[in-house]
């Protein structure tokens, strides 16, 4: 597995400069992204070409309902949905899931936390499997 | 640097005053409103709180939502997922106390089972004359629901300031310990 291969955040809804979007790409299990408080919460990622991906691999905590979407476009706009999930609560250790996404093919891929298990939720990382 | 983002709700019976409270945060010499001109559905306002001796600073939306039972349900389709709620009464109306006990399971069930930090304000603090909720009754009330107790008057702008730092900072304070329990997690 690859830690999402030249992808980078193009958007995140919600920033804390000590735990910026960044710290989902950066390959370190430590070191997350924090929102700052309301739902929805969204963040996109951008890969340097169109990618196929069979799965991602999401690290995070008190996420409740993740949805994903994806274009196939160079700008990030005009998402089609491809997957929604529950995820289980953890309690003192992270919530490690991996989503198929099926071989769809994308340039973008939009997460959106439409809710938590706490007003706060963070994402430690997120790795690509193409 | 820490800008939070907060939903905060406002409820309580019709003209108990969360109109006029809300217009009081807004400090740009607007003049009490003395006729009542009901809310007939959900009031979206901002207001940025700074933290005092930090560079953090909690945006509140605030939701000013009719009191008026006809239209509750109307408005509750707009309430979201509160993060802090100013559960208000008429310090003059007897009533409007006694029904805090409805608003809060009304707002429970927006709640999604998260705690929200909360405030009980007893308004029209300046109808000394006309007062029948006693301080000691209601904070006991408050303090038994997890909320904390404030007195205002909308009409003086007498300590309307101070119920909206107290939920600002509260907000902050569970954001602060929320960051370190996620630092202190082991992977996996
Ligand atoms: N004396 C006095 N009157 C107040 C005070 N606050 C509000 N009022 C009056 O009470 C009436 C109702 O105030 P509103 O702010 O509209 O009440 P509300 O809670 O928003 O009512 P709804 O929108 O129907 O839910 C108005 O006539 C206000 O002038 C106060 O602190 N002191
Ligand atoms: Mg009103």
């Amino acid at each position: 597995m690859i830690d999402s291969p030249g992808a980078q955040i193009v958007l995140a809804s919600s920033s804390d400069e000590n735990h910026p979007p960044g710290n989902i790409t950066d390959g370190n299990i430590k070191t997350f992204w924090m929102t700052t408080g309301m739902f929805p919460q969204e963040f996109i990622f951008r890969f340097a070409e169109t990618t196929n991906i069979s799965a991602v691999t999401v690290d995070s905590y008190n996420v409740k309902h993740l949805k994903i979407e994806k274009n196939t476009s160079p700008s990030a706009a005009q998402f089609e949905p491809v997957v929604e999930k529950e995820l289980e609560r953890t309690e003192g250790h992270l919530q490690s899931n991996i989503i198929s996404l099926n071989g769809s093919s994308a340039t973008h891929l939009r997460f959106i936390i439409t809710e938590g298990y706490d007003h706060f939720i963070a994402v430690h990382r997120v790795s690509v499997k193409n | 640097m820490v800008k939070l983002r907060a939903r905060c709700l406002f409820v309580g019976d019709a003209a108990v005053g969360k109109s006029s409270l809300c217009h009081t945060f807004y400090s740009d010499g607007s003049l009490f409103q003395k006729n009542y001109s009901l809310t007939t559905g959900v009031e979206l306002l901002m207001k940025c709180i700074n933290i005092p001796e930090t560079n953090d600073s909690v945006e509140l939306y605030i939701l000013d939502s009719a009191g008026k039972e006809t239209l509750v349900e109307s408005c509750e389709k707009m309430w979201g997922q509160p993060s802090l709620l100013c559960l208000v009464f008429d310090l003059t109306n007897e009533k409007s106390f006694a029904n805090c006990s409805y608003w809060m399971e009304r707002v429970h069930g927006h709640c999604k089972g998260l705690q929200i930090p909360g405030v009980l304000l007893g308004n029209k603090s300046d109808l000394s004359a006309r007062r029948e909720v006693q301080s000691s009754v209601a904070k006991e009330w408050a303090q038994s629901h997890g909320l904390e107790y404030h007195e205002t008057s909308a009409k003086e702008r007498d300590n309307c300031d101070a119920p909206l730092l107290s939920l600002a900072q509260a907000f902050h304070s569970l954001y602060q310990e929320r960051r370190e329990a996620i630092q202190n997690l082991s992977p996996d």
